[in-house]
């Protein structure tokens, strides 16, 4: 059980990551915008706890790859926002581009008919 | 500082906290708008808000990690939770922060002796650039003509300097009393760079003509104890030898010249040598060499150019001199003992101490390893459990080194208590000898490192192997409810126990027999025969020169004490030397047949232990005359001149057994003496020395105002002692009495290298025996209660113990 649960994680982390950074290039922003953001260009699929996005944007931080500042929101609160850093920049396009060869890759395996194995 | 990065930590530590919660809020408040704004009530939107956000706390701990801020936490938890495993395991704390406070703190002591006689550079300016100058055979002193041709021709030293150890008598007002001093030349603290404490210190021009520089300069340490610290000091008038002095300054706090176990008083310049050691002027005499050198190199110079410098003027000195100079050879060594023939078998001595030190710290290590380790095993339902919950391995391997780490440290602090305590002894600690021998071992950072340094080693040490061994442990027997002693089965054939087991053994091994041959070796030299007998032999010395005596004076003087002290009750006999074999104070003169020119140029020749003895000496130290007569009073100064020899000196200088009448002289200059005796070999400087060749004249013929008067009486000596002070004061009340005690006590110095040796080694040994029985009943224990279902299930089937046993 604890296990598996271990598992899905990992799992979550990398597409996580991937999906924050995502969010942050398109524009700096803070956490929840960056929560909603997901929600909106994955078509609202990703199943997470809120929270969970947290130790991810502080991990992407000390990784280097996002910047924070502390501005005020839309509704005028303080609020710390998240900024890709050019390091972040060259990562998000190396993931990618990996993504996208596995998912190419995946799909394409998916495809194969008995007749061209 | 410290407090300072805790407070920094602290600070950076609360604006983490307090941004993290700031934004986690700003996140639910964003959430709960939202939720209000799509029709929610706000209860309802407040708590689907939280809902979906999630455990908080959990994911500020994630946060926390990801941002590499956990590990204050955890380090705090596992060392609570290590106190608590402390508490709860008394007996096995104990003993571990036991054997760690031996041996962390054997090691630290000895680390400390080793580091402040050897390490420890001596302060004075550019200490590197200070070299001792000794001969290349190793003496260690010079002509003081030959030192002004060094001082003057050298062309690699910024300054040579001069100086010798002496001693005299020093008065300030009430009684007069015995002091020890450097002489040293005027450039002697321009060549070291010290700067006065207090006053000012002599220069060159300061010491020109001899007699002429009545100065004294005090050395801290006697400046706080004779004048009470007296600022106004300089400029005070002293007495030394009954003459006049001026004091001119203070040393700083510290500095007690450059031999690291001596700790003189005073330091007086050189021209006042005839003055200082009454009788016995030697400043132009190139043939007595009693002048100690040491240099400042030139920047830029190093050692062997220097040598080479000194050697040429060496070269010419011997075709000048050839002499007293011939072959005259020099090389320069590390200041702090007087040359390198003292300084190697020290540094070897303390370095070997550590040696076996670290040894008895490894058996220490693998005991408190096997403890450990057996101690885990009782542990591993409780680590099973954590692993199963979630701990990762780091985790737990963190949580068992931080165990180990407090029981190290914990040890360490002890073990440092311990070795301070033991420096504090040993630097408060007086050499029971007429000498101001002191060892003073005070913590500095490299023994802080040092302490440091070894007390994680340790917790690393026997801490590492049964944490890995345990985070590699396979949890689902245990989880599927077996008894557990599957955790730690072992997955090589050669298990860690025993690994350590061996390695225990093998220490306790070396240790044992190393501490039980270096005894014996100890035991063969101390009952070596010292060719006299010290038992119930009482001595008390004073100086006739410094107290004004005339030789005349001095010597009815020494003989109507004599009478004296044989009159006194239980006394046998009584006699005077100048100075007696094995104490500190031994002199050696160059000696060669007189004959020996006429047997085909072929001149035997060699230095000789060098005596002025009364008659009776012999008689009362119990030395074995072989062949001839001892001295008696009509070998005086009207007689022809005569000496006693021993076998040593007998074979090598006169090359044969028979002695008796043969005859020697000093030099080519000198009258021959006649030999009338033949003594026993004896010691003479040190316990261990080879035979050495000895000589002994008859103080009647040559008079020696240094008396040390030996007393044999029916009694122990020590009550004698009070009795000779008594006589003394009545002939001269004035006088200082030096060196009253017991004979046997007085050998203290030459036993003392001895003792230390067999007491550390002793210790040492016994250490590491306790250390490895407790270490091994341990392991064996843990090992059989490890395989207490093996055993039920042989002795079932087989039905028999012994094969259990085997």
């Amino acid at each position: 059980m604890h296990r598996k649960d271990k598992k899905a994680a990992e799992l979550l982390q990398g597409t996580l990551d991937l999906l924050v950074l995502k969010a942050v290039s398109l524009g700096k922003m803070h956490g929840y915008g960056i929560l909603l953001r997901i929600e909106q260009i994955s078509g609202g699929s990703l199943d997470i706890e809120q929270g969970a996005l947290y130790p991810a944007l502080y991990r992407l931080e000390r990784q280097g790859m996002l910047e924070t500042e502390w501005g005020t929101s839309e509704n005028n609160r303080r609020a710390k926002y998240y900024i890709l850093t050019s390091r972040g920049r060259v990562q998000l396009k190396d993931e990618e581009s990996s993504w996208s060869r596995l998912v190419d890759a995946i799909g394409t395996a998916l495809k194969a008919r008995p007749s061209e194995v | 500082m410290l407090r300072f990065l805790q407070w920094r930590s602290l600070f950076r530590r609360n604006k983490f906290e307090g941004e993290m919660a700031d934004e986690f809020a700003f996140h639910i408040q964003g959430r709960i708008d939202d939720l209000i704004r799509n029709g929610l009530s706000p209860q309802e939107a407040a708590r689907r808000a939280r809902l979906e956000f999630g455990g908080k706390e959990r994911y500020r701990e994630e946060c926390r990690e990801s941002h590499r801020l956990h590990w204050p936490d955890e380090l705090g938890r596992n060392i609570r939770y290590s106190l608590r495993n402390i508490r709860k395991t008394p007996s096995f704390s104990l003993a571990a922060v036991a054997s760690l406070a031996l041996g962390i703190g054997v090691n630290t002591f000895v680390f400390s002796v080793f580091d402040s006689l050897v390490l420890r550079p001596l302060p004075i300016k550019e200490p590197a650039r200070v070299a001792f100058v000794e001969t290349a055979s190793g003496m260690n002193a010079f002509s003081f003509p030959d030192y002004k041709e060094f001082r003057d021709r050298n062309k690699a030293f910024d300054g040579v300097a001069g100086y010798r150890i002496s001693v005299m008598n020093f008065e300030r007002g009430g009684e007069p009393s015995r002091m020890w001093c450097y002489l040293a030349t005027g450039n002697y603290f321009d060549v070291l760079g010290v700067k006065p404490a207090l006053g000012r210190f002599f220069h060159q021009a300061d010491d020109v003509r001899p007699g002429a520089s009545a100065y004294v300069v005090l050395s801290y340490e006697s400046w706080q104890g004779r004048f009470g610290g007296d600022w106004s000091v300089a400029g005070k008038s002293v007495r030394i030898n009954g003459r006049p002095y001026t004091v001119m300054g203070v040393t700083p706090q510290g500095f007690h010249g450059t031999e690291t176990f001596y700790w003189p008083e005073v330091w007086i310049p050189m021209m006042m040598e005839p003055q200082v050691e009454v009788g016995n002027p030697w400043l132009d005499i190139r043939s007595t060499w009693n002048t100690m050198m040491l240099g400042r190199l030139r920047p830029g110079i190093n050692r062997t150019q220097a040598a080479e410098d000194l050697n040429r003027i060496a070269d010419d000195l011997a075709r000048q001199y050839p002499r007293e100079d011939k072959g005259l050879r020099l090389r320069l060594a590390e200041l702090g003992f007087m040359g390198s023939n003292l300084r190697q078998p020290i540094e070897a001595f303390t370095g070997g101490v550590l040696l076996l030190a670290s040894l008895v710290l490894l058996t220490a290590c693998s005991n408190l390893a096997g403890l450990m380790l057996a101690r885990l095993s009782d542990r591993q339902k409780e680590l099973a459990i954590r692993v199963s919950i979630g701990a990762s391995r780091l985790r737990i391997v963190g949580q068992l080194l931080t165990e180990s780490l407090v029981l190290a440290i914990l040890g360490g602090a002890a073990g440092c208590a311990t070795a301070i305590a033991a420096c504090k002894l040993l630097s408060g600690w007086h050499a029971p000898v007429d000498f101001p021998v002191l060892i003073v071992a005070t913590p500095d950072w490299r023994l802080m490192a040092f302490a440091i340094a070894i007390t994680i080693g340790t917790g690393l040490l026997f801490g590492l192997g049964p944490a890995l061994r345990s985070a590699r442990a396979d949890v689902n027997p245990l989880m599927k409810g077996s008894s557990g002693v599957a955790i730690f089965r072992t997955r090589h054939r050669v298990a860690l126990r025993d690994l350590l087991l061996v390695g225990q053994i093998a220490f306790c091994f070396v240790l044992v027999f190393g501490c039980i041959l270096s005894l014996e070796g100890l035991q063969r030299a101390i009952t070596l025969p010292l060719g006299f007998d010290p038992q119930n032999v009482a001595t008390a010395a004073v100086d006739l020169g410094s107290a004004g005596y005339s030789e005349a004076q001095g010597m009815l003087f020494q003989q109507r004490l004599a009478e004296r002290f044989r009159e006194l009750p239980g006394i046998t006999s009584a006699a005077y030397a100048n100075s007696l074999p094995l104490s500190i104070d031994q002199s050696t003169t160059s000696v060669e047949r007189a004959d020996a020119e006429d047997k085909g140029g072929r001149r035997q020749e060699g230095h000789a232990n060098y005596y002025e003895i009364s008659p009776g000496l012999l008689e009362t130290l119990r030395v074995p005359l072989l062949r001839g007569r001892d001295f008696n009073d009509h070998d005086n100064e009207h007689a022809p001149p005569v000496a006693i020899v021993n076998q040593t000196f007998a074979r090598t200088v006169l090359g044969t057994d028979n002695p008796v009448g043969k005859l020697f002289r000093y030099g080519p200059q000198t009258p021959p003496i006649e030999v009338i005796g033949l003594v026993k070999d004896g010691k003479y400087v040190s316990l261990t020395e080879d035979s050495d060749p000895a000589l002994f004249r008859c103080i009647l013929q040559e008079y020696n105002p240094t008396s040390t008067f030996v007393v044999r009486s029916r009694s122990s000596a020590a009550t004698v002692v009070s009795q000779l002070r008594k006589e003394i004061a009545a002939l001269n009340p004035k006088l200082p009495v030096y060196g009253a005690g017991s004979l046997e006590s007085m050998l203290g110095f030459a036993m003392f290298p001895m003792h230390a040796a067999a007491i550390a080694l002793s210790a040492f040994g016994v250490l590491a025996l306790v250390l490895t029985v407790t270490g091994i009943y341990g392991l064996v224990d843990y090992s059989v209660s490890r395989r207490t279902r093996e055993f039920g299930i042989r002795m079932a089937v087989a039905r028999k113990v012994s094969g259990c046993c085997a």
